[in-house]
């Protein structure tokens, strides 16, 4: 019988021996999908929460209309805007690992999928559409 | 009759304290206040985009004893998560596992989240 090649010293991010032993004959469903999304956004968000950290710091003291002039030129708005969507994509796996682990009861664990997800995506929305509508007011 | 142990109550009871599982921990909780900050962001882009009465509001909330104390924290919980996360994607691609690195980046991750919240406090309050 052919010995399978060792992967002592593989990484799922370094090969991708690993994701296609997972992916095909092994166990991984969805959650390799989920695994790969927390770990995109974790990458993107280094930098970008780094971006958005230090824009609040400059815009700490700073009055409505600085805020909205920054938040509404070009490069800040999409920076924010992938931001937002990196962050709340990235917690909604984290949120929902955390709920795997907690909720043990199928009725809840849907329940409270549904609204972290909901509730994502009406931070989402708003977020964006303020961006949006101080980009398009420019 | 003792109840059986169940996977994520293993720590403090079944467990001895260690810095990795705790800060295994803190990562998570750092991660689920970042989540419920995230609606204090939205509301401040939205407060941003209308300005008036609801950016004064939201500015005077911040302002307050309660919101500082709130960003505080979620400054903690956020440079901690972000330390902590890049040292998970250095795990993710297979450096720092023996357990003197583990811990040496455990420590290095709280000095890390010290550091770099007394700068951006200090920043806040004298720049």
């Amino acid at each position: 019988m052919a010995k399978a090649p060792s992967l002592a010293n593989s990484t799922a991010l370094r090969d991708g021996a690993v994701f296609r032993r997972v992916e095909h004959l092994g166990s991984a469903r969805s959650g390799l999908w989920e695994w790969r999304l927390q770990r995109l956004t974790a990458l993107a968000l280094v930098p970008l929460t780094l971006y958005f950290a230090a824009s609040i710091l400059w815009l700490a003291k700073s009055d409505q209309g600085t805020a909205a002039a920054w938040l509404g030129s070009p490069v800040p708005a999409l920076l924010v805007i992938l931001f937002v969507l990196a962050g709340l994509a990235h917690g909604l796996v984290g949120l929902r690992s955390v709920l795997l682990d907690y909720v043990h009861t199928r009725t809840w664990l849907i329940a409270a999928q549904l609204l972290i997800r909901a509730g994502a995506i009406i931070l989402g929305g708003a977020s964006v559409l303020a961006v949006l509508k101080l980009f398009l007011a420019r | 009759m003792m109840e059986r142990p169940i996977s994520p109550f293993m720590f403090p009871t079944w467990y001895r304290f260690q810095i990795t599982s705790a800060l295994s921990i803190l990562h998570r909780l750092a991660g689920i206040a970042l989540a419920v900050g995230s609606i204090l962001l939205a509301w401040w882009l939205v407060a941003v985009a209308s300005g008036g009465q609801l950016f004064a509001a939201t500015h005077a909330f911040i302002a307050s004893p309660i919101g500082m104390l709130l960003l505080f924290g979620w400054s903690i919980a956020f440079f901690y998560h972000l330390c902590n996360g890049v040292r998970h994607l250095a795990w993710d691609a297979g450096y720092g596992f023996e357990i003197r690195d583990a811990y040496r980046s455990g420590y290095a991750v709280l000095a890390a989240t010290a550091v770099l919240t007394v700068l951006a406090w200090l920043y806040v309050l004298l720049a």
